[in-house]
């Protein structure tokens, strides 16, 4: 993006020393691709840096992956894929100049990211309005998709353009209030969430299906998620009476929480979302047996395609791992590079001018067998993946307990 | 009530936690008026230190010996990085406006944190702490975790060392002596700078032995956790009186005491259903501290000075 | 003066400038040539007849150089780009040359691995941009003859200047429209640089250049000037500024142009609570805020809770007022007490909104924030029918969503500049300045230093959140976690705080310049990634030590700070009028 008064004067000044320059810059560089062959940029916003640079690090490289796949495979003929990675550091007011750098950006065709809701927020209208498709892998505040009043049963969609690939709270939420109550045969219930927009969604969803089932809650609590001291409320659960916890939130927090639960005597399980499903929650609590967590998708033994990434991802030797978010941003990437493939081929294997708007309503149709189990949209452009698997702590790693298909 | 006897046992044991730091903010604070930002950091690298301690000893070690040998490390680094930002940070800006050296300490707060984040082996995320293995105690309808009896022991011990040092050494009374009037006091033939090293140490050397307990307490170190907790133990020592070590002590245990307290009872309180629990506990700490200058502006036992800032 | 005019490397003067000259047209010309043989390396710099990227940088360093080494030959019609007849600018210019053209040939080697990328063309301009500096070196240059290090004698000098000629005011005038034209243009090529390496070559460029400038007395005449001129001044400030967008083809920079006037227009207001009242506020992120939600709240947003759209006047004022009560409600009790209490206090306050904010969200609070999610879909303004999210049509150029926010933005910063400048000067200012000096003297002057504080706290609120009704609807969307102590990206407290204190405590132009500077580093360096916070930290740490009262010093602060290195106060007259007490 050159700017006008770059241009004028750097003519002038070239005019003036009378100096002949040869050529524009730009022509050269749009020979550098290979005969016949265009390039498409696939955007990533993520945080990069920072606290939860980690699995911003992870949606980058995944996409990545899927980027270089599709290249070496030749996946779409005559289109060459690149990534454009911008850092947002969980924020919306870079995530929104990077929205706008993005859509600025011509050869961008659809972007992956962000990782927070509150940044999606701000980038949702500005994509919209580019006609740019953007999908989220990791997503989970129900209204970004269904609009504020969801809740309520009135659903719209505010945004055509805006998709994901993780599932919303409101499938995971009911999912596990299910579990404890028909499997677990828990029926006092323990609500704690961290406020942060997922851990307090997913608190807030989990409450309506589980007294819905005819459990009963018989405390709620809300943490601070840099707050490591729990004591206070592990007494107030003591006295619950509770048979079980359901903590919405991250397992940075998660961990200590059941650890000092269990130091102080209460020994209850714990329950939690996919946030909450990873090694280094049993790591930071040496007490975790018994705790339990859903994750969405099916277990990666059950998944081919889940152990090929997770093998790809090796091979490919990033220094940073794939984490929670990676098979989803892996899927979010090659949906994108399969809706170029549809709107290419419905074009003599070209991308048409007005390619964005294009590839939004591709993706609306797009169905293929992802990382992380079928990977197709619904009218309001989440996921209709709800697949879900129910995993439990037991020596030291998470154990398959149950899998099993959202319904209603 | 039946819960009180517990919140009230969890709001003591937090609020020694917190007394801890708060000391090392107001032993600097009564003696060069300043408000040594940086100092939540200091409690950090102090719990980094007796990580590294840990790693280093070979598995298996007794935590007998394990927790003395952390407890040595913590604080021989949290002493060494106080030390170190004293003589090359905070003393060339002796004598500058105030706002320079407080500048200065936000700076050096963030630089070690990002230090600790960036180059501490996996320090990216929460690293995980041992912890005193075993069943916690009770103890006449209180449960105690079993890694709390090295807090349970340790604030005490510090603070009657603290005590006798203060008061019955030469070095301690020198340090009074500085902290009422440094000029007179360089007058007399007191070495001020060893004194106002010698602060900075004390301090971080309290700091570590509350990182320790942390750790412990918690089964983790991580680079962030000195932001909040050394938020609290300043107003700890604002509310206690800055500058006087009984009331830190002090402030930090009624800070815990609010707010296991507010945790546990505010929403039975008619009209505040809503404003009770952890969610809020934050901002009844808040309250306490502004109720509390409102009233008592010198701080609980804070003695009424002359202007000095 | 007490000076002494001594070349660092002893040449004959004749040779020293013909050396000098000669290095500087070759430093020029080489910028014409090919420096590389990839276009890898950002920018392009094969082509040869041409410049790019860095070559550009190269090339403003080596015409200026020209310039000042013509001037110093007195060749007719230049002379007046050196009016201190010092050679200290020249000098300058050439470590200019050489910095920025040796640190391209740097960065290219390390980008490419290795010396051998470049071009011959390359070699070319490193070896010209040295000859430069070698004859600038060997040109009589004032040094102060007291210091510890060679570069501070140089940098410790004072070039006194000739009375001016007397120009018609029009071409006074004139001259200020094309010196603020010229700004436009440097900053709009600072802002547009697309990658670290330019952005770097950039700042090191302009460092040297406003070095060189100032010690060639051009600069300083300007500023005369514009103070002769202020309101033109002004005017063609702002006018600059609101030509930006105008030379934007997309909205990818001036969404960053928008964001840093907020930063900047917040930091501002800040200044009036810290540089002139003195009071350390250290949740000031908060009453931005404040001012977000506010707005927000009014907006029409379908989820706010109050379901009414206010037209944005109303919700300005409302964001405006609902600051104001939170800045005196904090600063009743504290302000009060003396000293730091108010820094722990502001600091908890700041903590406690995020919290707050967090907690009002229906199940821990009445429903108000939404809790973490925030306040979303927060509508485009519409101002007297003009909707500021659509594009249009303005001169023949097009004007998207966030050059709209930019203009609106401009014109509260504007305001908040208005406000700065009148209240400074007025009674109340320096009833401020007295206060923050010594508040038991001022108080014995018959001062309600009580009342004052309260008020700069109060006004100080209430512009941070009239910044923050315009950050509501340029970012959609309003959530606790945009207001922080400390992140990697600015706004948040430390960083605001970190901007008024690089820029200048008690300054208008300081704030605004150390936003910008701290806003555009972090977002440019991308390199430094992880480690922006860090190089943050040390950056303000070394700052303390070396130049704590800012890049553009109040001259108060100046002294106050050097007292020890400024010996005896024999300011020429011409320079009182250069002293700008909060102005």
């Amino acid at each position: 993006m050159r700017n006008r008064s770059l241009i004028v004067v750097s003519i002038a000044v070239a005019g003036a020393l009378s100096l002949s320059a040869c050529g524009s810059r730009g022509e050269k560089k749009a020979e550098d691709g290979a005969a016949g062959s265009t390039t498409v940029t696939i955007g990533v916003d993520a945080p990069l840096t920072g606290d939860l640079s980690a699995l911003g690090l992870g949606i980058k490289n995944s996409v990545d992956l899927a980027v270089k796949q599709a290249n070496a495979k030749n996946e779409v003929p005559g289109v060459k894929f690149e990534i454009k990675a911008l850092d947002d550091t969980a924020k919306p007011a870079p995530g929104q100049q990077n929205a706008t750098n993005l859509v600025a950006d011509k050869t961008v065709i659809g972007v992956v990211g962000p990782l927070n809701s509150s940044v999606a927020q701000s980038m949702q209208q500005i994509f919209n309005d580019a006609n740019l498709v953007q999908i989220s892998p990791a997503n989970t505040g129900v209204a970004l998709s269904q609009g504020e009043a969801w809740a309520s049963g009135t659903k719209a969609r505010p945004f055509k353009s805006y998709f994901r690939t993780s599932t919303t709270d409101a499938v995971q939420g009911p999912f596990a209030a299910q579990y404890l109550v028909n499997e677990a045969k828990k029926k006092k219930v323990f609500l704690i969430d961290d406020q942060k927009a997922y851990g307090a969604g997913l608190a807030a969803t989990f409450k309506g299906e589980f007294t819905k089932l005819g459990g009963s809650i018989v405390g709620e609590e809300h943490v601070n998620p840099d707050d490591r001291d729990f004591n206070a409320i592990v007494t107030k659960v003591k006295s619950s009476g509770a048979e079980a916890i359901y903590y919405g939130g991250e397992y940075p927090a998660a961990g200590p929480l059941s650890l000092q639960l269990k130091e102080g005597g209460v020994n209850i399980p714990l329950m939690g979302g996919d946030g909450i499903q990873s090694g280094d929650f049993i790591k930071l609590n040496p007490k975790s047996q018994g705790d339990v967590a859903t994750a969405v998708g099916l277990p990666v033994e059950q998944l081919p395609s889940a152990a090929k990434f997770i093998a790809d991802y090796k091979a490919a030797a990033y220094k940073d791992a794939y984490e929670t978010y990676g098979g989803y941003s892996y899927d979010s990437a090659w949906a994108i590079i399969q809706a170029v493939k549809t709107v290419a081929a419905a074009n003599n294997g070209k991308l048409p001018a007005d390619a964005r708007a294009k590839v939004v309503a591709a993706v609306q149709a797009i169905s293929f067998e992802g990382v992380t189990g079928k990977v197709s949209f619904d009218q309001y452009g989440d996921t209709t993946n709800k697949q879900l698997t129910v995993y439990a702590v037991k020596d030291g790693k998470w154990a398959v307990e149950k899998t099993g298909t959202f319904s209603g | 009530m039946h819960e009180l006897p517990q919140q009230l046992a969890n709001g003591l044991i937090l609020g020694a936690l917190y007394g801890l730091v708060a000391i090392g903010y107001t032993m600097v604070y009564g003696i060069v008026q300043l408000i040594n930002f940086a100092h939540g950091e200091i409690f950090m690298v102090g719990g980094f230190g007796a990580l590294t301690a840990f790693l280093a000893l070979p598995g298996g070690t007794s935590l007998w010996i394990a927790i003395p040998l952390m407890l040595l490390a913590g604080i021989l680094v949290s002493t060494l990085v106080a030390v170190g930002a004293e003589r090359f940070a905070y003393r060339p800006l002796r004598g500058a406006p105030r706002l320079a050296p407080l500048i200065t300490a936000i700076g050096l707060s963030i630089v070690l944190q990002q230090l600790v984040f960036s180059f501490y082996p996996d320090a990216k995320k929460a690293r995980v702490f041992p912890k005193i293995p075993g069943d916690p105690f009770e103890l006449a309808g209180i449960t105690i975790q079993r890694s709390d009896i090295f807090l349970i022991i340790a604030a005490p011990l510090c603070m009657m060392i603290l005590g006798w040092f203060v008061a019955k050494t030469r070095s301690g009374r020198a340090m009074q002596a500085t902290s009422q009037d440094p000029d007179t006091a360089k007058l007399m033939g007191i070495d001020t700078d060893r004194i106002i090293v010698m602060a900075f140490a004390i301090g971080a050397a309290f700091a570590a032995v509350a990182a320790v307990a942390y750790g412990l307490r918690t089964g983790q170190v991580d680079s962030r956790m000195g932001i909040l907790l050394g938020l609290k133990a300043f107003t700890a020592a604002v509310l206690g009186g800055i500058g006087n070590i009984y009331g830190a002590m002090l402030g930090g245990l009624a800070l815990g005491l609010t707010e296991g307290l507010a945790t546990g009872y505010i929403q039975h309180v008619p009209g505040m259903d809503l404003f009770g629990g952890a969610a809020w506990k934050d901002v009844w700490a808040f309250v306490l501290l502004i109720v509390v200058l409102l009233v008592r502006p010198q701080g609980l036992l804070g003695e009424r000075v002359a202007d000095r800032a | 003066m007490s000076t002494e005019t001594t070349p660092v490397i002893p040449l004959p003067l004749g040779a020293a400038r013909a050396v000098t000259a000669v290095g500087a047209l070759a430093t020029t010309a080489s910028a014409f040539l090919a420096w590389t043989w990839t276009a890898d390396f950002p920018g392009d710099l094969t082509v040869t007849g041409y410049p790019g990227g860095l070559q550009w940088l190269t090339l403003t360093a080596g015409l200026l150089t020209l310039v000042l080494a013509l001037a110093s030959y007195g060749v007719p019609g230049l002379r007046w780009t050196s009016p201190s007849g010092s050679d200290n600018g020249l000098l300058y210019a050439a470590f200019g040359g050489a910095a920025v053209t040796w640190f391209t040939i740097i960065a290219i080697a390390i980008d490419l691995n290795g010396l051998a990328n470049l071009e011959p063309g390359g070699w070319i301009a490193g070896v010209a941009s040295l000859v430069a500096l070698v004859g600038a070196l060997g040109l009589p240059v004032d040094r102060h003859p007291k210091g510890t290090s060679w570069g501070l004698r140089l940098a410790k000098t004072d070039q006194p200047l000739p009375t001016a000629r007397q120009l018609p005011s029009t071409v006074e005038v004139l001259l200020i429209v094309v010196a603020f034209a010229i700004g436009l243009f440097a900053i709009t090529f600072g802002i547009d640089t697309e990658y670290g390496e330019l952005f770097t070559g950039y700042l090191i460029l302009a460092g040297f250049v406003i070095a060189a400038l100032s010690k060639s007395g051009l600069l300083p005449r300007l500023r005369a000037l514009t103070i002769k001129h202020r309101p033109i001044a002004t005017g063609a400030a702002f006018a600059a500024a609101a030509g930006f967008p105008f030379t934007q083809t997309s909205d990818q920079y001036t969404s960053v142009a928008a964001n840093i006037l907020i930063f900047a227009t917040v930091a501002l207001g800040l200044n009036i609570v810290v540089g002139l009242a003195g009071l350390l506020d250290l949740g000031y992120v908060a009453f931005l805020g404040v001012g977000a939600y506010a707005a927000a709240l009014v907006s029409g947003s379908p989820a706010s809770p109050i379901h009414v759209q206010f037209p944005f006047w109303a919700a300005m004022l409302t964001g405006a007022a609902a600051s104001m009560v939170f800045g005196v409600l904090i600063g009743a009790p504290t302000l009060r007490l003396r000293g730091d209490y108010l820094a722990i206090v502001t600091l908890g306050f700041g903590e406690i909104f995020r919290i707050t904010m967090n907690n009002l969200n229906g199940t821990t609070g009445p429903k108000i924030t939404n809790g973490a999610n925030g306040i979303p879909r927060i509508p485009d303004l519409e101002i007297l029918g003009f909707n500021l999210g659509q594009k249009h049509l303005i001169a023949g150029v097009e004007l998207g969503r966030f050059s709209n926010y930019y203009l609106l933005m401009l014109v509260v910063t504007a305001f908040v500049v208005l406000v700065f400048a009148r209240v400074g000067n007025s009674r109340i200012g320096r009833a401020w300045v007295a206060i923050r000096e010594d508040e038991t003297a001022a108080e014995a002057m018959g001062i309600n230093g009580f009342r004052l504080k309260l008020l700069a706290f109060a006004l100080g609120a209430c512009l941070a959140g009239l910044a923050g009704t315009v950050q509501a609807h340029v970012s959609y969307t309003v959530t606790p976690d945009q207001y922080t102590f400390a992140e990697a990206l600015p706004p948040n407290s430390a960083f605001l705080l970190a901007a008024v204190i690089l820029g200048g405590m008690g300054t208008i132009s300081g704030p605004l310049v150390g936003a910008t500077l701290l806003f555009l580093v972090p977002k440019k360096l991308e390199f430094l990634s992880n480690y922006q916070l860090l190089a943050f930290g040390i950056t303000l740490i070394i700052l303390m030590r070396v130049r704590p009262e800012g890049m553009i010093a109040n001259r108060r602060a100046k002294l106050e700070f050097h007292e020890a290195d400024i010996p005896a106060q024999a300011s020429p007259p011409s320079e009182s009028a250069l002293t700008k007490t909060g102005a």
